[in-house]
């Protein structure tokens, strides 16, 4: 008897443990994004925030130099673009005057001046995607700030995601390579609307929907389409055509979309109080 | 002070040093998983059920942090503290690259477990050519950390001698 005991109650205990987690699982399912679940996810970080905010600030020099060494390459490489774009903006500073109306006209024309007058709440970026399965930043602002769900979230280069998850200090964004992102985009050249999907982790995004007859150029810019009822407003650039096929017989283009923004390396968004309904 | 206080102190070390450090050492995806590794180290120095509950304690703080479905984490970590500790018990307990070894092949196969269970609960993404490199690299990189890692749950579960894995 004591030797069923012995090797029984190990079992037991992990049999409990899985059906907790298991009973868990159901309800963060059921919850979807109110209820207890997300309540104890805010309350914890709310409650953390101070402690992260503190070792982020001992860590920080640790983390750059980790970081630089990680990604020496990725580093030089951005130094040497940096520079060119430098050289670049000085020569085109000495053009100023009729380039400058030229490109307001432009950026007009294609609906890139993305923010307009919509309010927005400027935040720093707390924590990257913890983990390879969960492509979702942390920003500083949270509901004190007006921060809600369902907010777009944009960077200078353009959009970045979507907030999932409001805490009083804290706003969860998932970003729009996240596999269960997807965002209506169209064509700035030709007005073409389809969607943008995630792929994941370290993927371009997939552009879904687009007529195999239209003519899709490399480089082209893609906007949010801001159709009815899109949770983006519109013009906000989402990314550029890296390739873009068509297979014999397919009822769509198979596009691909790399984001103008920088994804894993974003430090400072802006989220745009916006909501469908304006 | 007790076990659990002392156990909870390295939870909460672990959390933050995920949280503000181990997640920024990225390579490719990649980095070091360090509450799993508190799970694999707790099933190696305390058994099967011990192993089970602080893979659980560490998986669901973990999951208070994410935004993959709550209690996935700790249920990979609660499976594998105990898998680790059932497994231990045939172990001899002297060497010390038993922990950095059993870090290496556990994290390893908790996070494949990891991305499995998140297919297998509405998650396909989760299983991708990638997650066996993701798996690979958070294993190496917590073989790393694993001494220190025993050191401090030797501490915290006062059970074992320090030097036992980590000299």
């Amino acid at each position: 008897m004591a030797v069923y005991r012995r090797t029984s109650r190990p079992r037991f205990t992990l049999l409990l443990l899985v059906l907790t987690a298991i009973t868990l699982l159901t309800l963060d399912e059921r919850s979807n994004g109110l209820g207890i679940v997300d309540g104890a996810r805010d309350g914890a970080q709310d409650l953390f925030a101070p402690v992260k905010s503190a070792a982020d600030s001992v860590f920080r020099p640790v983390t750059d130099f980790f970081d630089g060494a990680l990604h020496y390459g990725q580093v030089t490489a951005e130094n040497d673009r940096l520079r060119e774009q430098l050289a670049e903006r000085e020569s085109a500073m000495l053009q100023a005057a009729d380039a400058a109306r030229e490109r307001e006209a432009l950026l007009d024309l294609a609906g890139l001046d993305f923010v307009g007058d919509i309010p927005t709440v400027a935040a720093r970026v707390v924590m990257t995607p913890a983990s390879g399965f969960d492509l979702t930043l942390s920003i500083d602002r949270g509901r004190d700030a007006g921060v809600a769900r369902g907010m777009p979230v944009v960077s200078g280069g353009g959009l970045v995601g979507q907030v999932i998850d409001v805490s009083r200090t804290r706003s969860t964004v998932r970003l729009l390579t996240d596999a269960s992102s997807n965002v209506g985009v169209r064509l700035a050249t030709t007005g073409e609307t389809g969607v943008a999907a995630g792929r994941g982790a370290g993927s371009t995004l997939r552009m879904d929907l687009v007529d195999p007859v239209t003519k899709v150029d490399k480089g082209e810019t893609v906007v949010t389409s801001g159709l009815q009822n899109s949770v983006y407003p519109p013009g906000i650039p989402v990314g550029k055509v890296v390739a873009a096929t068509t297979a014999t017989g397919a009822l769509q283009q198979d596009v691909t979309i790399e984001p103008t923004v920088d994804l894993p390396r974003v430090t400072f968004v802006k989220v745009l109080q916006w909501s469908p309904a304006r | 002070m007790t076990s659990r206080v002392r156990l909870s102190l390295v939870l909460l070390v672990a959390l933050t040093l995920h949280q503000s450090l181990f997640v920024t050492l990225r390579v490719d995806d990649a980095h070091p998983q360090v509450m799993l590794l508190v799970a694999v180290v707790g099933g190696l120095l305390a058994g099967a059920e011990r192993g089970a509950l602080i893979g659980f304690a560490a998986g669901l703080l973990a999951d208070l942090f994410v935004q993959t479905p709550l209690g996935l984490s700790a249920l990979t970590f609660a499976l594998v503290g105990f898998v680790v500790g059932s497994l231990q018990a045939g172990i001899v307990h002297t060497a010390w690259w038993i922990g950095p070894v059993t870090a290496l092949l556990a994290s390893f196969a908790g996070v494949v477990l990891y991305g499995v269970l998140g297919a297998i609960i509405g998650q396909a993404h989760f299983v991708s050519p990638r997650l066996l490199l993701v798996a690979a690299g958070a294993g190496v990189m917590n073989a790393v950390l694993a001494l220190p890692v025993v050191r401090a749950m030797s501490w915290a579960l006062d059970s074992r001698p320090a030097g036992a894995y980590a000299r």
